[in-house]
């Protein structure tokens, strides 16, 4: 087990300095730089701002240095939020978007494999055609569109919860912004889980169980949910990753001082530095999150060995 | 000429089928795959049931189980104790199930739970039938482990299915059901998937289990040389229907029926006689 995670965390090494690089280069190809006004500034001026940002040294020397300065954990300076570093925006927006992303996704784990289940169990039902019905439209309707839709109705026409805004993470503050980021996913895993939960139920060990007599409530709980819900645990790095790309939107739309509006904001504005970190931030994020996945299953699968 | 034994009544009998149809809803309509069935089952003996796939046998004891797809359903009588399996409520099936009735699977190798542990698989039906603690369980699954001649160590309790060969699944799977001491055993082909030498010592159990344990035994199998070794009585079935029921040794050697003289002269000449 430590060997194995020994060794994944060696190979993220490497993975992590091609996504550095690659977001660097690709920064810099992008026409326009950090400084770039409409009024152009006097030379003089635009040459000590760039060589205060080691901007005006060739693009090489500049990757080393920025490479150099993440060996000793600085991100550096954000070009365009004058007075903060990098690792300061990062670290205030971080607990925001953490909660956010981690509470979507327990619940749509949750909530989603529960219907899925009850769906696969109850199949050609009411039940299930319903559920399977609206997690279709749950899949159609983007989270930028629910998310003011949900605003809309909870916040304007029954004004039970607020419209937007952070409030040191108050729980009705963070009703709206889950659920719209949630949906989606709940949709997806419930599918997903169904469709694993009816291929499971009619294989030939469940047809063993049945043959032993047990009740069908513990035919599920011992022998059916760890099998069926192998999928869903390998669905969960990529849900993940959906789940931020959704928070990019949700964060703006219900005014959340996460990091999504740092990378939307930084990669419009140039600002290299900051773009690129929260780049790290989300591919180290995504690399912890296919560990934590692949332990999982090893767990709940004994045929898989780490 | 099929044998009807209705009026034999003896306390020797365990499985009483009269008239049992089984029917499934298909889309192209009702396809009907068991017909107007009448047979018997005695303490100790074992019934071989040959006939070609799709010839009904398996489904015939699958409608008896309630282990038909969701789209069949049974119409007539399977007394065992007293109770018409193919009417009785669900609950009260369950109860035999298992507990009176053991079920071996053609395929041992899909047949047990992959996440289980083996000694679990074996301890939860005797915790559930017999209502005793998980500890006696495994000591009851010790000692079954033994009449399979399976080496009743721990590591075997405590293996995954997919650590095992197919020969010891399908011991497992003939233990699972010996483990509350059943009245009737049904073996759905249980020596197709295994090979010659396993399959040889998979029926020596079976012999065993018959002569020793008073167990009547049903063998499903389109191998007339397994049902030949380990049967009293044969039943051969084609599209639903018995064709011929009788002494194994009757029924072997002297063929009434043309197509159970045909499947007999399907035999290749070194291995019949």
């Amino acid at each position: 087990m430590i060997k194995f995670i020994t060794k994944r965390i060696l190979i993220a090494i490497p993975t992590l300095l091609i996504i550095v690089a690659f977001s660097f280069f690709m920064m810099r190809i992008a026409p326009g730089g950090p400084f770039t006004n409409e009024r152009a500034l006097p030379p003089e001026i635009e040459n000590n701002i760039k060589a205060a940002y080691n901007l005006d040294k060739p693009v090489y020397e500049q990757f080393y240095i920025y490479i150099k300065n993440l060996t000793k954990g600085d991100f550096g300076p954000s070009f365009k939020y004058k007075d903060f570093s990098v690792k300061e925006l990062i670290l205030n927006g971080l607990p925001v978007s953490v909660t956010l992303g981690l509470s979507s996704i327990i619940i749509s784990l949750f909530i989603g494999s529960l219907l899925g289940i009850i769906a696969a169990i109850n199949r050609n039902t009411i039940f299930d055609y319903s559920v399977m019905g609206v997690s279709l439209l749950g899949i159609c309707v983007p989270s930028f569109v629910m998310a003011p839709l949900l605003s809309l109705f909870f916040s304007l026409y029954l004004g039970i919860l607020p419209t937007s805004g952070w409030n040191n993470g108050n729980i009705m503050n963070l009703i709206l912004p889950i659920t719209a980021l949630s949906l989606p996913q709940i949709a997806v895993i419930s599918r997903m889980m169904r469709a694993s939960t009816i291929e499971i139920l009619n294989s030939n060990f469940i047809r063993t169980a049945k043959s032993k007599g047990l009740n069908s409530s513990y035919i599920i709980r011992k022998h059916v949910i760890r099998a069926s819900i192998l999928p869903i645990i390998e669905y969960l790095a990529p849900a993940s990753a959906g789940l931020m790309t959704g928070s990019i939107i949700i964060e703006q739309i219900f005014g959340l001082p996460g990091i999504g509006r740092y990378f939307v904001v930084g990669a419009l504005q140039r600002d290299y530095t900051l773009v690129s970190g929260v780049l790290i931030l989300y591919a180290s994020l995504l690399i912890f999150l296919i560990l934590i996945t692949d332990i999982i299953r090893a767990i709940l699968d004994p045929r898989v060995k780490i | 000429m099929p044998l009807t034994q209705k009026n034999i009544k003896n306390n020797n009998l365990l499985l009483d089928i009269h008239d049992l149809n089984v029917f499934f809803n298909t889309p192209e309509g009702i396809s009907h795959v068991v017909k107007d069935v009448n047979f018997n089952i005695k303490k100790g003996t074992c019934l071989g049931v040959v006939g070609e796939s799709g010839s009904g046998k398996t489904q015939t004891f699958f409608s008896i189980t309630g282990l038909l797809a969701n789209n069949g359903y049974a119409e007539g009588e399977a007394f065992f104790k007293n109770t018409n399996l193919i009417t009785c409520s669900n609950e009260e099936r369950r109860g035999f199930l298992g507990k009176s009735i053991g079920f071996i699977f053609q395929d041992p190798m899909t047949s047990l739970t992959p996440h289980l542990k083996i000694g679990d698989q074996l301890a939860e039906i005797a915790i559930y039938h017999k209502k005793i603690n998980k500890k006696k369980a495994l000591e009851r699954a010790i000692e079954v482990m033994d009449i399979v001649k399976l080496p009743s160590n721990r590591d075997i309790i405590n293996s995954y299915p997919h650590e095992l060969s197919g020969g010891m699944k399908q011991r497992i799977m003939i233990a699972i059901s010996l483990m509350c001491e059943p009245d009737l055993i049904i073996a759905d082909e249980p020596t197709t998937a295994l090979d010659v030498t396993t399959q040889a010592e998979i029926l020596n159990i079976f012999n065993d289990l018959k002569n020793n344990l008073n167990i009547g035994l049903v063998l499903i199998s389109h191998n007339i040389g397994v049902i030949a070794e380990t049967s009293n009585e044969v039943l051969v079935m084609k599209d639903g229907e018995i064709l011929e029921n009788g002494e194994t040794s009757k029924v072997l050697t002297k063929p009434e029926n043309k197509y159970t003289q045909h499947l007999l002269s399907c035999i290749p000449p070194w291995i019949g006689n």
